[in-house]
């Protein structure tokens, strides 16, 4: 935990571990890291991103935030691969040492046991989701289109494109498949829960319209790093009694739950899309 | 009913059939024994009489479907033909004279097939071109079901060649229908993942398609894609590459663009799947490559450009290399993209032994295809419309229409219609920053324009600069209700910040000024903001041009697509 002297030096700073930005980058990552960057700056909190290509060492203490995309296929496996030899171990401490750690598509299916491709051997997981992925052959349609779920009282919308069929064994989910495929189109579970390790299949960007859920790791590395649940008010030097909840300082997310808004109701979610609008931020 | 329709023309056509029947079997009368003989006469009959039955049906169809205003017919023919008779399209391509040529690849497909029929036109040759958009099997079956007689021949098939543009997941089946003559592979890019799959998957079937071509056929390829490039490895006939070779037009020697987000969709050497290093890189990834690994590099190019100058938006000179002789070709369309459509129609017409100066007037009095660059002017303003389909594509437009650092007028539409592909992922790939205080007017259309709208925050670009014309307002009365929540917010919670407060007051402004919403009203904000005779830039995805076209079109500003 970094000290508040430092704190009050040099402002606030978190630094967010980009894993595989070349090989998983298929859905508009992007979005995801532009949304946390943006969101930190809003508030007057300094994100680095730091890129972490094969090959590169993941010491966890010196990243607060972790994020891996979705890739092809093809780009998968030299991944795999990387991710046992060179950033495995790290990657387990910083989970383990709760550190908000997003994973989406491609990268979710790494960090459970096992991807099950329709033919050739198993690509093996780390394991960090008691779950598992099967591929069913390309005669089982891809789960493809718009999604919503239900998650901590709200919703996150977002588009999932995958072809394997990923399956919970003790992990929890993130949400509850409102429509949508989710992770096997069977159990209506979507996404998995371990620590504050979210994997998931929602892009499309996920974060940009699912601002409270980009808030809600932004918050969880705050107090992981800082042990505050709360931002300093700009007006005084120290900080707000935690109220339990972090309590970051409201943007003006308009534009963002509009677009979580509209993606509801063209999924035809009304009620969800009006208590969207009505989001306490 | 059955009695009364005109049935006289394929009468007609079975009885020259008989005689050309009869003509085969002459020939062949040594080596097929009789009853054989008389099987194939019926066969080649019955093949003939499907063919026109089939004609018949799919004309009528399309004009069916055009009188209803179902659409442009321009596929409609081509299924119900198809469903008459399954052989109708090698059928009827079998008989042009000088055979087809076939445009594949994610961008520039429409572009180039246009520079290589304005070329060939320029030839002497009589060129059909399968219509807008509809580059499935069912569109090229249309194309050349349209030009049929309802005896099952082509008309006028003497000096005949079709230019075939081809969507990328059809290149396989295609090749196999109809085996072209000169096929061409622009380019390769990650486009409409929900649709395509990933771009890997259309590389193999691509690979598969070339595999399956005869010695006859000439690949015409990019040699900067090294995707593409690599097609050649896999042929058996004659290959021609197409290139840059300026070294000026390298992304590292044009300072902030360099710092820029590349959208790159292929990074591995395609041969043995290591990266592949630059020496010079053109955009995404494009460019001058090598494979440190297993020695792949990119092919040198029988057709290159070798000084590209450009001259105003939308001229650029050049000078364009084989290896016996050097000409200045003027491109009447902007950006670097079009510089590889302009290489890969010369290389196409290198390959059918077209001299130059058809090729240099071909290209230089070439007319913008179908929302690409096409002008239309609107109300005394000039519009220009230009399609973006994907990523790489969108990117080339905006540094097309950006780096000239002057302050545009822009219309975005952003639809996610299954033809612009479902998922619009593919927005936060794209290097909006370039349109951040460059706009004088910005409007952002389509049915996923508050998504675009958020890139564009994203990006950095202020709400109030840009106008958000969605096709239908939320059933949530957003803006009060968002307006409350900011003022809830700003009174409860944190009652410090008065940033939220002015928020709240601007947004309960915003939300008593009148919303407009629809394609109609967005092409008249865009219009209206852009003063008179000052150029309107429409940067749309496909279904959302063809919604501005039919927009134009209810306005009497251009012509129905499909006629001509």
């Amino acid at each position: 935990m970094r000290s508040l002297k430092d704190v009050n030096a040099t402002g606030l700073r978190l630094t967010l571990g980009h894993l595989y930005p070349d090989q998983l980058n298929l859905y508009g990552d992007r979005g995801n890291i532009l949304t946390l960057r943006q969101r930190c700056q809003r508030r007057g909190i300094e994100l680095r991103v730091v890129g972490l290509g094969i090959g590169d060492a993941l010491a966890p203490d010196e990243y607060d935030m972790l994020f891996i995309g979705g890739g092809q296929d093809k780009e998968q496996a030299p991944v795999a691969q990387d991710l046992h030899d060179t950033k495995g171990i790290g990657l387990w401490a910083a989970i383990e040492d709760d550190m908000p750690v997003l994973v989406v598509c491609g990268g979710y299916q790494l960090l459970a046991h096992y991807y099950r491709p329709a033919e050739g051997p198993d690509m093996r997981g780390l394991g960090v989701f008691d779950a598992w992925t099967i591929h069913k052959g390309s005669h089982v349609p891809r789960c493809i289109g718009d999604i919503a779920i239900s998650w901590n009282n709200s919703t996150l919308v977002g588009f999932e494109n995958h072809g394997g069929r990923t399956y919970l064994g003790t992990a929890k989910p993130l949400g509850k498949v409102l429509k949508g495929h989710g992770n096997n189109s069977e159990d209506h579970t979507e996404g998995a829960i371990y620590r504050n390790a979210y994997g998931t299949y929602l892009h499309g960007s996920l974060l940009p319209k699912n601002p409270h859920f980009a808030d809600h790791l932004i918050a969880l590395a705050l107090r992981r790093t800082y042990g505050m649940n709360s931002l300093p008010d700009e007006n005084s030097n120290g900080f707000r009694p935690s109220t339990g909840a972090a309590d970051l300082k409201p943007l003006d997310d308009i534009l963002e739950w509009e677009a979580h808004a509209s993606l509801l109701e063209r999924m035809r979610l009304y009620n969800e899309a009006a208590a969207a609008m009505h989001m306490p931020i | 009913m059955r009695k009364q329709r005109p049935f006289r023309p394929e009468q007609r056509d079975v009885r020259v059939t008989r005689w050309r029947g009869s003509d085969v079997n002459r020939k062949q009368s040594s080596a097929i024994p009789a009853g054989d003989r008389n099987w194939r006469g019926t066969k080649r009959r019955l093949i003939s009489l499907r063919a026109g039955v089939a004609v018949i049906g799919g004309r009528a169809a399309g004009a069916l479907s055009r009188r209803l205003h179902l659409g442009g017919g321009t596929t409609i023919a081509g299924i119900v033909a198809q469903h008459l008779y399954p052989g109708i399209v090698s059928h009827l391509a079998g008989q042009l004279e000088h055979g087809s040529i076939m445009v594949t690849g994610t961008n520039g497909k429409t572009t180039t097939s246009g520079f290589i029929a304005a070329i060939l036109r320029d030839a002497g040759l009589r060129v059909w071109h399968n219509r807008e958009g509809s580059n499935l099997m069912s569109g090229v079956a249309s194309s050349l079901v349209i030009r049929a007689l309802p005896n099952g021949n082509l008309r006028g098939k003497g000096r005949a060649i079709s230019i075939l543009e081809i969507d990328e997941a059809v290149m396989p089946q295609a090749v196999q229908t109809i085996p072209p003559r000169v096929a061409v592979f622009t380019n390769l890019f990650r486009d409409q993942l929900d649709r395509y799959g990933e771009v890997d998957t259309v590389a193999a079937r691509w690979r598969g398609a070339v595999e399956s071509l005869s010695a006859s056929t000439t690949l015409v390829l990019n040699a900067d894609d090294p995707t593409i490039a690599y097609l050649g490895e896999l042929s058996t006939g004659q290959v021609m590459y197409f290139g840059i070779d300026d070294p000026t037009v390298d992304l590292a020697v044009q300072g902030s663009a360099s710092e820029r987000h590349q959208v790159i969709d292929t990074r591995t050497c395609p041969r043995c799947g290591s990266e592949y290093t630059y020496t010079l890189r053109l955009y995404s990834h494009m460019g001058h490559y090598h494979c440190a690994n297993c020695g792949l590099v990119r092919p040198q190019p029988d057709i290159r450009a070798i000084n590209i100058h450009s001259e105003g938006f939308d001229r650029t000179r050049v000078r364009v290399a084989t290896s016996t002789i050097e000409h200045d070709v003027v491109v009447p369309l902007p950006g670097l993209y079009n510089v590889y459509n302009t290489l890969a129609a010369i290389a196409v017409a290198q390959a059918l032994h077209i001299n130059w100066d058809p090729i240099v007037t071909g290209v230089e009095q070439f007319k913008p295809a179908f929302g690409r660059g096409e002008r239309v002017q609107v109300e005394g303003r000039n519009v220009r419309l230009m399609l973006a389909k994907n990523p790489t594509g969108f990117n080339e437009v905006l540094r097309t229409l950006f780096s000239s650092g002057t302050q545009l007028h822009v219309l975005f539409v952003l639809n996610d219609n299954v033809a612009d592909g479902r998922d619009v992922s593919w927005i936060w790939d794209i290097d909006f920053e370039w349109v951040v205080q460059q706009t004088a007017g910005l409007v952002v259309a389509g049915s996923r324009a508050r998504d675009l709208a958020l890139r564009l925050k994203y990006a950095g670009v202020e709400q109030q600069d840009m106008t958000i014309v969605p096709p239908a307002p939320l059933r949530v009365v957003k803006r009060e209700v968002a307006g409350n929540r900011m003022k809830q917010v700003a009174k409860v919670r944190l009652p410090s910040l008065t940033d939220a407060k002015v928020n709240t007051l601007e947004h309960e402004e915003r939300a008593a000024a009148p919303h407009p919403y629809g394609i109609a009203e967005a092409l008249n904000t865009a219009v209206h903001q852009t003063p008179v005779g000052e150029t309107l830039f429409i940067v749309p995805t496909y279904t959302g041009l063809l919604e501005i076209h039919q927009e134009l079109e209810r306005r009497g500003l251009t012509p129905h697509y499909w006629e001509g």
